[in-house]
């Protein structure tokens, strides 16, 4: 009888309604933001290899710097972006920025703008943005070629040919460096056309779902190092010593893995326990578990 | 008939010029390389345009004929000819960029920060221990879950001077499994997208011209 009642309260745990689930994301999500919660942040070898690329340049180089990402994935990205930005203005390395994405100018310009402030860099000496380019393939392999041709004018019409910047830089080959902080799988094609043909050497930035797509061209050297999410970003500050947002939102994604994890826990407990007292259980890949 | 072998012959040209522009570093060869690339750049936004245009006349319709969903259809022409419109005020300041910043930017991270609720009550929901495989799935999936984050590297041990972690153990599934299988996909795909070419190269591939594979073949 008590066997049977405890069955039953286990089976019940495969009911838990998804607004209780909603909850308490937020709240483990939110908490860590409010009471800050510092976690050690170990750094990997994809993100000590996208360091030591950057600390490679001197100052006086060129590096493009794609923001090829819309704010859908700003929380995860912008970090990355802002960490690199001010590293590089930090080194004064010249930066060309451009985007592939038309929501990207929006992103990019406040990057700039901001980084640029706090290190007195001058548009069109130290820094230039070329905006966005509708054609992504064809943008890079014409980059190629030449970056002047590619964009004669930048994202606010002004003339590329009479930019001091880029006087003694029209290509890859005057390009010490290629920064892809990439949403998509456009890193990749950076790394076909860009890499692949013109031998430009490229580093990346990408969303964790992404990251997972990059390894294989990390392991073939095609790139030098990624950062893979937020947790990159936050490897990264903590490699440059600068912790920000990214170190900062580490408490926030930790509490919010850990509770997927213990529902995930908890389903298969009643699972298992439905499954003893010969009720099937509900849920699973194959079962059908009703609405997320 | 011109309206078929057109079409292919430009692309059976273009393929084969581009295929072997690579292999032959002419200045000619370049300079017309350099033309192709400026060409698509324009053909690519033209289609932005007659996208913009398919999608303002597709909701016009849908407006004009008060089909099903037609105030969805209104929101949408408005959002778009708003957008556009305050573009001719310019893009640095004014009305173009508070829109993005007030209105599109929160409204993408919202959406996108909606996932983390739906993994979580999927995960809970999908994620069962059925049979071996399923399990397998699961404890890779924990694995990786728990050590892309912090806390992953502060789970594990010191032996023979190095660190086990379960950070250590994500990072192995990424790097061999996990790398070995997008490997072979991408090496799948890559081959995939060489006999699409060579199909395309050689006018057997007609299904960007609307047409079925080997449709119409032996009528031109």
């Amino acid at each position: 009888m008590a066997g049977e009642k405890q069955g039953t309260l286990l089976s019940r745990l495969t009911t838990v309604d998804r607004r209780v689930i909603y909850l308490l994301m937020t709240l483990v999500v939110a908490w860590p933001m409010f009471k800050l919660v510092t976690l050690p942040v170990l750094i990997s070898k994809e993100v000590a290899g996208f360091d030591r690329e950057i600390e490679a340049l001197t100052a006086g180089d060129h590096v493009i710097f794609a923001f090829d990402y819309e704010p859908d994935v700003m929380a995860e990205l912008d970090p990355m972006s802002r960490a690199v930005m001010d590293r590089l203005f930090e080194k004064d390395v010249e930066v060309v920025a451009l985007t592939l994405y038309p929501g990207g100018a929006g992103i990019a310009q406040p990057v700039l703008e901001s980084a640029a402030r706090e290190h007195n860099k001058v548009y069109g000496e130290d820094y230039v943005f070329l905006g966005y380019n509708p054609d992504w393939s064809g943008t890079m392999l014409r980059l190629g070629e030449s970056i002047k041709a590619t964009y004669p004018a930048d994202q606010f019409g002004r003339d590329t040919r009479t930019m001091p910047i880029l006087a003694d830089c029209d290509s890859y080959k005057d390009v010490k460096l290629l920064v892809s902080i990439c949403g998509s799988q456009l890193t990749e094609y950076w790394a076909a056309l860009a890499g692949g043909r013109y031998g430009q050497k490229i580093v990346s930035g990408n969303t964790a779902v992404q990251a997972v797509f990059i390894y294989p061209f990390y392991q073939s050297g095609q790139i030098k190092g990624f950062l893979g999410g937020l947790k990159g970003a936050a490897e990264y500050e903590t490699a440059i010593e600068r912790p920000a947002f990214g170190v900062r939102g580490m408490g926030s994604q930790t509490m919010g893995h850990l509770l997927i994890l213990l529902f995930v826990v908890i389903g298969n407990l009643g699972y298992l326990a439905a499954r003893r007292a010969g009720t099937g259980g509900s849920g699973g890949v194959t079962g059908g578990g009703g609405r997320a | 008939m011109l309206e078929r072998t057109l079409p292919i012959l430009l692309a059976t040209v273009a393929g084969l010029f581009m295929a072997a522009q690579f292999f032959i570093p002419h200045p000619a060869m370049l300079r017309i390389y350099n033309l192709a690339l400026d060409w698509k750049q324009i053909v690519f936004g033209c289609t932005l345009m007659l996208g913009v245009v398919s999608l303002i006349r597709f909701h016009w319709r849908k407006v004009a004929r008060r089909a099903p969903g037609a105030f969805y259809s209104g929101v949408a022409l408005v959002s778009c000819l708003a957008t556009i419109g305050t573009a001719f005020f310019g893009i640095e300041t004014g009305l173009y960029p508070w829109l993005y910043d007030r209105v599109q930017a929160p409204m993408q991270a919202t959406l996108f920060a909606l996932l983390a609720y739906f993994v979580a009550s999927a995960s809970y929901r999908a994620f069962r221990a059925r049979s071996v495989h399923a399990t397998l799935l699961l404890a890779a999936g924990a694995v990786v879950m728990l050590g892309r984050v912090p806390i992953g590297d502060l789970i594990g041990f010191d032996a023979g001077g190095e660190r086990w972690s379960l950070g250590s153990l994500a990072s192995w599934i990424l790097d061999v499994p996990s790398l070995a299988a997008k490997r072979g996909i991408l090496i799948g795909v890559g081959l995939g997208m060489i006999s699409t070419s060579i199909r395309i190269i050689l006018g057997i591939e007609r299904a960007y011209l609307g047409q079925s594979s080997g449709e119409g073949q032996g009528r031109s």
